[in-house]
């Protein structure tokens, strides 16, 4: 079992955390609203998964669930008002949103800590670990070391969440949900013209991002056991953005490559630790350049998929 | 012609890459003597990104020890350094490949605090000593028994630089002024407030201000008007050196006694005369007249063409705290590592006589200084 090492798992667990986060802004743009609100959403679900396990002893399925409907509500609470922007005003009113919430989180310090965080978050494979050791089973048993199985634990979990929540949206997009979405993205007008409630699908659609967001937030607090207001400024909501850029954002397969893509190669270029991401911004000028929609658009899978069935299984 | 721009794309790429394969040269150790002890040290540390000051300090005076260490012999330490750019998620992603795939026998660093919240815990469950030298927040030794700091935290360097201040001016009012959107410069207050009130001082008003303001006037007039005898002030120097320029202009001349991030001498640069008067409380301070420590800033600035800051410094004291235990532990071991490690007692560095204590945290006494005639003067 030597092969299995926890450090090729944390980024796994990273470009999983970072895949949900993909979706979630997919979501949104899927009914043509660009969101810049999802590190605001993600604070949310991450703070209330935190308090909720530190603070109230709150069992952290529990505390993630809360802690994303929380995230899903605050979505509610936005979205409505929000509606009347569209394009690049609403894309500053959530950035807004966002600071607004990273602000409070700043000054409300009996609860949130201020600046300095929450520290000592349990972490999801411990927790499973020490459930598990009381009962008389040990990784040994697996050939596991701990901190294998604890990383494996948490990969495995993510790995179910995130094919759970991919499996949910592809779905949806196939269903009578995702059509009114497609077909308020290509053209609002027509769409309300053809009868879709435009108000009621654009805030779920705002609304399922931020619980997506929420939720890969209170997983991200569980997984690495600390979180601080820094780490949900408007950098992360940019990362999060060009996650859908870089992969694409017409198939809900284009921002999950793009986070699993973008989060391992700074991983890989450790290194060039000086130049890493000097080439990390390289990467995605010349992106832009090739290939502006994004590496993966509905033509290309719809070219796999033809050669995939020429090919003798 | 589409075909000659991927061309030319994929060449240009591939060029970089191989500019940058040749960029960092591993330095050969000096050959060993007798039966050193050969160990791997990760070193995890901000080299890209927003606070690549720090981290090129902390290495640079990390590679300096190493050095050192390595031409005396007894043991040979080879290093790996990694990126954590400032960022929590990178620091635990480094400190895994250290311990997993690298198997270090101990890990300096990370340089944030933050980042030691993240990393600190996955090295104390692995069993690997972890060693901050620039983590000052509370509570980063209690993390578990394999999380160590050789950084002052500021509740031992504040009361410090506040209690003599109080003593020399009489200072019975003061006001509080500090940054609160800054994990560093809050935990400084909270320090501040806590001794203010221990020393029954009479807080006339605290005041707040965000990174990266221009503007300190609001406060200022706040606290000008409320004519305290001492201000507080908890800043890093770029803003400290802002504030104290803005609070001399406006003819607010009592003393300001600020914390560790008004110890550098970019403050002098940009307040200019403004900060006289300007007292710190700190573990580094160059201008000793201690033997070690001038061998240390010479050699320092021979090798970086610069002057070691505080950073260095404490990363340089680690580096020998580090080897020193490993010396004593007798064997490239984590556990044994650990436990010569906590042992450390009245280690003679450039920082001055340094121990931990038994939840293997700082004992050392700091340094208090005052801005005299355009730079730093023991205070008494």
């Amino acid at each position: 079992m030597e092969w299995l090492n926890p450090y090729h798992l944390q980024v796994g667990s990273f470009v999983l955390i970072n895949a949900i986060l993909g979706v979630s802004i997919y979501v949104t743009l899927s009914t043509g609203q660009l969101s810049l609100g999802n590190a605001g959403f993600m604070s949310v679900g991450a703070y209330a998964a935190a308090l909720l396990s530190t603070q109230h002893q709150v069992p952290i399925p529990a505390g993630i669930l809360a802690g994303s409907l929380l995230a899903g509500a605050a979505g509610v609470l936005v979205g409505i008002p929000s509606l009347r922007l569209s394009g690049v005003y609403l894309a500053i009113a959530t950035l807004g949103f966002g600071e607004v919430l990273r602000a409070i989180l700043i000054n409300w310090e009996s609860l949130t800590g201020g600046a300095v965080g929450i520290a000592a978050i349990p972490q999801m494979g411990r927790v499973i670990l020490a459930w598990a050791s009381d009962r008389g089973f040990s990784p040994g048993s697996l050939g596991l070391q701990n901190n294998q199985f604890i990383s494996l634990t948490v990969f495995l979990i993510l790995l179910l969440c995130t094919i759970l929540t991919v499996a949910f949206f592809l779905r949806l997009s196939r269903s009578r949900v995702g059509r009114a979405y497609a077909a308020i993205r290509l053209d609002e007008r027509a769409a309300e013209a053809a009868g879709i409630p435009i108000t009621y699908y654009k805030v779920l659609a705002f609304s399922q991002g931020a619980l997506l967001s929420g939720f890969a937030g209170a997983l991200f607090a569980h997984s690495t056991s600390f979180v601080s207001p820094g780490d949900f400024t408007y950098h992360r909501a940019v990362e999060i953005l060009v996650f859908a850029v870089f992969g694409g954002s017409e198939h809900i397969f284009g921002p999950v490559f793009g986070a699993a893509f973008l989060t391992v190669v700074p991983e890989a270029l450790r290194s060039i630790s000086d130049y890493r991401y000097i080439l990390y911004g390289l990467l995605l000028v010349l992106m832009m350049v090739f290939r502006p929609q994004g590496v993966i658009d509905p033509a290309l899978l719809r070219r796999f998929r033809r050669s995939g069935k020429g090919t003798p299984a | 012609m589409k075909r000659n721009v991927r061309l030319f794309a994929v060449v240009a790429c591939a060029l970089f890459a191989f500019m940058f394969m040749g960029a960092e040269k591993a330095r050969k150790p000096a050959p060993p003597k007798g039966e050193p002890i050969k160990a791997k040290i990760g070193v995890i540390s901000i080299i890209t990104g927003q606070g690549a000051a720090y981290g090129e300090a902390i290495t640079n005076g990390i590679k300096l020890a190493r050095d050192e260490v390595n031409a005396k012999g007894e043991v040979l330490i080879d290093l790996k350094i990694e990126d954590s750019s400032g960022k929590q998620e990178q620091a635990l992603a480094a400190a895994q490949k250290l311990i997993n795939s690298e198997k270090v026998v101990a890990i300096i660093g990370p340089t944030l605090s933050n980042e030691m919240f993240a990393a600190g815990p996955e090295a104390n469950a692995s069993g690997v000593p972890i060693m901050g030298t620039s983590t000052t927040a509370k509570g980063i030794p209690q993390i578990g028994k394999f999380v160590f700091r050789n950084a002052l935290p500021e509740s031992q360097a504040i009361p410090a630089a506040v209690g003599q201040a109080v003593k020399k001016y009489n200072i019975k009012k003061v006001a509080l002024l500090y940054g609160n959107d800054d994990a560093f410069t809050k935990s400084g207050f909270d320090t501040m407030k806590e001794v203010a009130e221990k020393l029954k001082l009479d807080i006339v008003t605290i005041q707040t201000f965000q990174k990266g303001q221009a503007d300190y006037k609001a406060q200022l007039t706040k606290i000008a008007s409320l004519k305290p005898d001492a201000v507080f002030c908890s800043a890093l120097y770029n803003e400290g050196g802002v504030i104290l320029a803005q609070a001399r202009k406006m003819g607010l001349k009592v003393p300001f006694v600020g914390g560790n991030g008004f110890n550098s001498p970019q403050v002098i640069e940009i307040a200019k005369e403004a900060a006289e008067g300007l007292i710190v409380a700190t573990p580094w301070f160059g201008e000793k007249s201690d033997p070690q420590v001038k061998a240390f800033v010479s050699k320092y600035e021979k090798a970086y063409g610069k002057k070691p800051d505080q950073f260095a410094a404490q990363a340089y004291d680690a580096f020998y705290i580090m080897t020193n235990a490993l010396r004593a532990a007798g064997a490239a071991d984590r556990a044994k590592l650990r436990d010569s490690l906590a042992a450390t007692k009245n280690f003679q560095g450039v920082l001055g006589k340094f121990s931990f204590d038994a939840e293997r945290d700082v004992v050392m006494a700091p340094n208090v200084l005052i801005v005299k005639g355009g730079k730093f003067t023991i205070f008494n």
